[in-house]
């Protein structure tokens, strides 16, 4: 198998990585970690606050995967979103189950120093979703950061600011909404 | 949960802050209901952007080697293992409980006009969808909803009449089943018995169950357990009569509950 590393995935390549994987095919996980490991990795040291946190979260984010392929559908969702949605879960569950560990300060994009450019290979969705979020208002920023990053509830959200929880709803979804909008021009080819 | 709800929490399973037992709920709801389905989806892809926005963290030297030989380590390893928990007696006692509450004589195939007919196998398949949801409540344990599936079972052009829908548990730790109920079919004796068949997308086969005879509404049920054989990717699913034509056919849908 000789996947791209680089451009945007057709659906079918998306199914073809997915079924190597599940085959246990190495191009196709090399291709795959090529591809996806820094965003998976990244979100592990942001939300887990340590690098060795970070490093057993991309590697359960990969044996999920692979436990899971039989029932990824290209046509229903990019891979993207489907490993990102496997990463953050496992990450949230973590956080979860290891009561004691205070939440990581969260940092926001703009606050984080950019790596050396010579570190930094291409990341495909990165100045994507950087434009798609400045769709968004710095309230409607906050909110998604605090429930995506802070694990709030809704709930939780609404106790802690004092409004309805309707609102923090109804706020959550315009804000979600916006963020698909903008996404759209970047779909898959 | 009706989609009103569903949607009201949608915001919330796309974070991944919504609490496990109004998740599991919510899911198998996903798993029958396209449009919620498609908008849970949608919501999910605008959430994952958060985590492409981050400013990237370099990656420990050595970390792919370890990824590659951790998927190489559990693909080497037989696919299926799982206990032998049976829970045919709890399926079949709901299946049972299903058959006697009937769908009344609407679905007993009187209707003339196409449309009627048409309405009718709509209305067996989301009854029979929701009967389902009742075998899952019943089951001995929490049948987790990523290894529940439901399918909706439409007629082919053969009859033009009745409809069904499927269940199957895909799960590594129990025996995978498939249920299907069926409803509005002819009642012509020649025509049964009734056959269920699953198929995969490399034209793999498997026996489904058999439907003996109907009832007064044109109904009944097939079920088997699958003591050897994992389901993931048997998604086709077709009723054949007696001659072995497709009376009804649908899909089931595995890819949910990533």
């Amino acid at each position: 198998m000789n996947a791209r590393t680089e451009g945007p995935l057709l659906a079918r390549e998306e199914q073809q990585l997915v079924e190597g994987l599940l085959a246990g095919n190495e191009d196709a996980v090399r291709a795959l970690y090529v591809r996806f490991a820094r965003p998976i990795f990244t979100l592990g040291f942001r939300l887990l606050g340590s690098a060795e946190a970070a490093e057993e979260l991309t590697q359960d984010v990969f044996l999920t995967a692979w436990r899971k392929a039989a029932r990824f559908d290209a046509t229903r969702g990019r891979l993207s979103t489907w490993l990102m949605t496997i990463a953050h879960n496992l990450a949230v569950d973590r956080l979860r189950r290891e009561t004691g560990v205070t939440r990581p300060t969260l940092v926001l994009v703009d606050e984080v120093p950019e790596v050396a450019a010579a570190d930094e290979d291409p990341l495909l969705e990165r100045d994507a979703a950087v434009r798609a979020l400045q769709a968004l208002s710095d309230a409607e920023r906050k909110l998604l950061v605090r429930a995506y990053f802070g694990g709030l509830t809704a709930r939780e959200i609404a106790q802690a600011d004092g409004i309805p929880l309707g609102t923090v709803k109804t706020r959550l979804r315009t804000a979600l909404i916006k963020v698909r909008r903008a996404n759209q021009d970047k779909d898959r080819p | 949960m009706n989609c009103i709800a569903v949607r009201d929490q949608l915001p919330e399973l796309a974070v991944g802050v919504l609490p496990q037992r109004e998740q599991v709920a919510l899911e198998r709801h996903l798993q029958w209901c396209a449009g919620c389905r498609k908008e849970a989806a949608e919501l999910g892809q605008a959430a994952a952007t958060f985590a492409f926005a981050l400013a990237p963290a370099p990656l420990p030297v050595g970390l792919e080697d370890r990824v590659v030989a951790g998927v190489g380590r559990l693909a080497a390893r037989p696919r299926t293992r799982r206990r032998p928990r049976t829970v045919i007696a709890a399926v079949i006692a709901a299946a049972i409980a299903i058959a006697s509450l009937g769908w009344g004589a609407v679905m007993a195939g009187r209707a003339e006009r196409f449309a009627e007919r048409a309405a009718q196998a709509e209305q067996a398949r989301s009854r029979a969808l929701a009967q389902f949801q009742h075998v899952l409540d019943s089951l001995p344990f929490q049948a987790r909803a990523d290894e529940t599936h439901l399918g909706q079972l439409a007629p082919t052009s053969a009859i033009q009449r009745g409809g069904g829908a499927v269940l199957q548990l895909v799960s590594p730790t129990r025996l995978d089943f498939v249920v299907v109920i069926v409803n509005g079919l002819p009642r012509d004796p020649s025509l049964a018995p009734y056959r269920v068949t699953l198929k995969d997308a490399g034209g793999r086969v498997l026996q489904g169950g058999r439907i003996a005879e109907l009832d007064a509404d044109g109904g009944g049920q097939a079920f088997r357990q699958f003591k050897n054989t994992d389901l993931t990717g048997f998604t086709t699913v077709m009723v054949r009569d007696a001659s072995g034509r497709v009376v009804l056919k649908g899909t089931v849908d595995q890819s949910t509950g990533a």
